[in-house]
């Protein structure tokens, strides 16, 4: 079975929808900047990749996340033709942090906050009418997590649109012990350079909304990618640390279930946190994956401007992929000026963004998570000619075995 | 989907003062001064984790060894891969969070630890029960409120219907600490404990030659608390022997009322009996549903149990959820 995606949102430090994130993205903006909401004097760290929307310089307030899941969601559904109405819509959120920000803010200045909105279903309630909503906390890989169980409620009848969303917002908690972890303190994120640091946390949120693809995308709205596939799996490994062959694992499994082969794959949307384990763990197991695939697909890490974004991250690269893929240009890896030999064989989009003159059609997008929780999706890019459910995308899928 | 049918093999609690899941469907509070559970934890590397991670380490540890999925050892009886996790906890590592956040007021970060960091992620029980057991199949952490624990029940339900994995370890955990008393300042109770069940597809339960407790009914997360029953009910008519209610229930229609025609039998209010468990409380009702039907139902009868978390309608939740859970076919 495939799905479709018939409306996106977002919203990140380097833009407000996904025009302007995309935007962003291949003209190399970053989003990092000095530290906004908490004091500096407490950190070594200094920078992040926030979303400039405090009351004040330095002045914190709880359920900013909420209210950014808020907006990319409202976006999603719009664009798929839901409107604000999501009674009958299952909601799925991946996140890491959930509003734990909000509890720190009540634990230590005592600010208000209700216990019902440390999950998200208390807003999709008020806000969208929705019931069904479950916010599934899976640490960094958590969205594609979530757009897995998405694809099994279509798979097996349980629904037949469904929302799937990301948020995270910067803790104080994880950017202190991040701090306390790194032998320097990263001054920016830099995927698979010799001179990375480590990882800085960003600021966002993401929503997809997902149908079966035989039913198509329902009125008033249109297919903007086709998910093929989407693996998860476990490391069972360590907290913290990735295991790479587990790694290949998961993307060998999204391979298989969306039916292609590495050579299929024309872009590849990394992880690439820039801390060396991450990265040494990815470079390996994509070493493996994609041995004698030449040239190798074209290799991205929107980290580099959007920070890691945690739960969020993997919808974010996801809908990162799908604007890459319509509309043609692959964003460069910011900061990645002398590049680890693990990835020596690889593509990586360097400098300033590529505009590859062949059809970019499939993307692999990674995402891993602290407790070792891998989710790989793959996606293909939906041609404006293709008639969902139609004939056209049988043929199509076809091809592309 | 709802062709496969998922069975309740394996049962484990952490919960001071229960000798065992059938007492969850007693009248006598755990009393008298009972040991910690996870005082039955040995080995090294217990000094960092939370107090969440021990109670869930315990619980499900005694459910995969009641149903036979892990051996002395500890060690899996079937590929790892084949096993899930799905964890549910609304609290389970506030402490964490609100200690760190604490310690960088006072000592700035050099303060903090770097042990600590994994727990910040409210992902980290489900992390170490996978570790621990080498669970290498999906694992999920559901945080949703008091819904929670059946929400998880239905989403590892889900995960053997895929085909993703033949079986899975539910735990539903929330502990007793001063972070957890402070984002309740209404609560004059607090659960402080563990519930642990392990599912798996009733094919496989055969294939293993093990006998399954319990089957899973429908499951429904509503707006309303009456029109989650009434969904389940709809595909689910038999009789109701057993209702585990959610926390609050005052606000709730009686049974009779909201169930339909039919014998109701006995009324378990779990929150009462243990203080509220909020994302533990779908697991715990789970457990004693299931070891209702395993052993204190009566004899001939085809009666069901219904669980439902949340009350949506009053005002309190966001949502209700109610799930069924039916004798087990005999194979």
């Amino acid at each position: 079975m495939s799905w479709i995606v018939t409306g996106s949102g977002a919203v990140a430090s380097i833009g407000s929808d996904t025009d302007e994130i995309y935007e962003s993205l291949v003209a190399g903006r970053s989003g990092l900047a000095g530290l906004r909401g908490y004091d500096r004097g407490k950190f070594r760290a200094q920078v992040a990749y926030e979303i400039d929307d405090r009351p004040a310089p330095g002045v914190d307030e709880p359920l900013r996340a909420t209210r950014w899941l808020e907006r990319a969601v409202e976006a999603a559904a719009r664009e798929a033709g839901l409107g604000d109405d999501l009674s009958s819509v299952p909601v799925l959120v991946g996140t890491t942090l959930r509003e734990l920000r909000s509890v720190e803010l009540s634990w230590r200045d005592g600010t208000p906050v209700e216990v019902a909105d440390l999950h998200f279903g208390t807003m999709l309630r008020r806000r969208f009418g929705a019931a069904d909503t479950h916010t599934v906390a899976n640490a960094c890989s958590a969205s594609l997590y979530a757009l897995a169980l998405a694809t099994d409620l279509l798979d097996l009848g349980q629904a037949d649109t469904v929302v799937v969303a990301g948020v995270d917002t910067i803790s104080e908690s994880t950017y202190g012990l991040l701090d306390r972890c790194y032998p320097e303190a990263p001054d920016r994120v830099r995927p698979f350079d010799r001179a990375r640091r480590g990882m800085l946390q960003g600021e966002g949120a993401v929503a997809v909304v997902l149908r079966r693809e035989a039913d198509g995308p329902g009125p008033g709205a249109t297919v903007q990618a086709r998910v093929r596939g989407v693996a998860v799996n476990c490391d069972a490994y360590h907290p913290s640390a990735p295991e790479a062959k587990n790694i290949a694992a998961a993307v060998r499994e999204a391979h298989r279930r969306a039916g292609v082969g590495s050579a299929d794959i024309d872009l590849v949307m990394l992880h690439g946190t820039g801390t060396p384990l991450n990265d040494e763990a990815e470079s390996a197991a994509l070493g493996s994956v994609f041995a004698g695939v030449e040239p190798s697909p074209y290799m991205t890490a929107i980290k580099s401007m959007t920070g890691h974004t945690a739960g969020a991250s993997g919808l974010h690269s996801l809908v990162a992929a799908v604007d890459v893929m319509r509309r043609g240009s692959v964003p460069p890896i910011v900061g990645l000026d002398d590049p680890v030999e693990s990835v020596a064989g690889f593509r990586m989009v360097r400098g300033q963004a590529v505009r590859p003159e062949e059809e970019l059609r499939i993307a692999q997008i990674d995402s891993f998570g602290f407790g070792g929780l891998n989710a790989v999706a793959i996606v293909e890019r939906y041609a404006g000619d293709e008639t969902a459910g139609g004939d056209g995308a049988a043929a199509v899928r076809e091809e592309g075995r | 989907m709802s062709r496969m049918h998922v069975v309740v093999t394996g049962l484990g609690t952490a919960v001071r003062g229960l000798g065992n899941p059938g007492e969850l469907l007693g009248d006598r509070r755990p009393g008298g001064v009972p040991a910690d559970p996870v005082e039955r934890l040995t080995g090294r590397g217990l000094r960092y984790k939370d107090r969440a991670t021990k109670l869930a380490m315990v619980a499900g540890e005694e459910a995969l060894a009641a149903a036979g999925l892990i051996g002395a050892d500890g060690a899996p009886t079937v590929p790892g891969e084949s096993v899930g996790t799905v964890v549910s906890t609304n609290f389970g590592n506030v402490d964490t969070v609100c200690e760190t956040v604490a310690t960088i007021a006072r000592d700035t970060y050099l303060g903090t630890s770097p042990m600590l960091l994994p727990a910040t992620s409210s992902n980290v029980v489900a992390s170490w029960l996978a570790i621990t057991h080498g669970l290498r199949g999906a694992n999920l952490t559901l945080c949703n409120g008091r819904t929670s624990g059946l929400d998880a029940v239905n989403w590892a339900r889900l995960l053997v219907g895929s085909g993703r994995v033949e079986r899975v370890l539910v735990v539903g955990v929330e502990p007793d600490n001063p972070a957890v008393r402070h984002l309740a300042p209404e609560q004059d109770e607090f659960f402080d404990g563990a519930a642990a069940l392990v599912l798996e597809s009733a094919a496989s339960a055969a294939a293993r030659g093990v006998r399954p407790l319990a089957e899973l009914g429908p499951y429904a997360r509503r707006a309303e608390h009456t029109r989650a029953v009434a969904d389940v009910r709809e595909r689910e008519p038999r009789a109701v022997g057993l209702w585990c209610v959610p926390e609050h229930p005052e606000g709730i229609r009686a049974p009779g009322a909201s169930l339909g025609p039919g014998p109701v039998g006995g009324v378990r209010d779990l929150s009462e009996l243990l203080g509220p468990s909020s994302g533990a409380l779908g697991v715990l009702q789970c457990v004693a549903g299931t070891a209702w039907l395993a052993g204190a139902a009566p004899d001939g009868a085809d009666d069901v149990v219904l669980a439902s978390a949340g009350t949506g309608d009053t005002g309190r939740d966001d949502a209700a959820a109610a799930l069924i859970l039916t004798p087990a076919r005999s194979a």
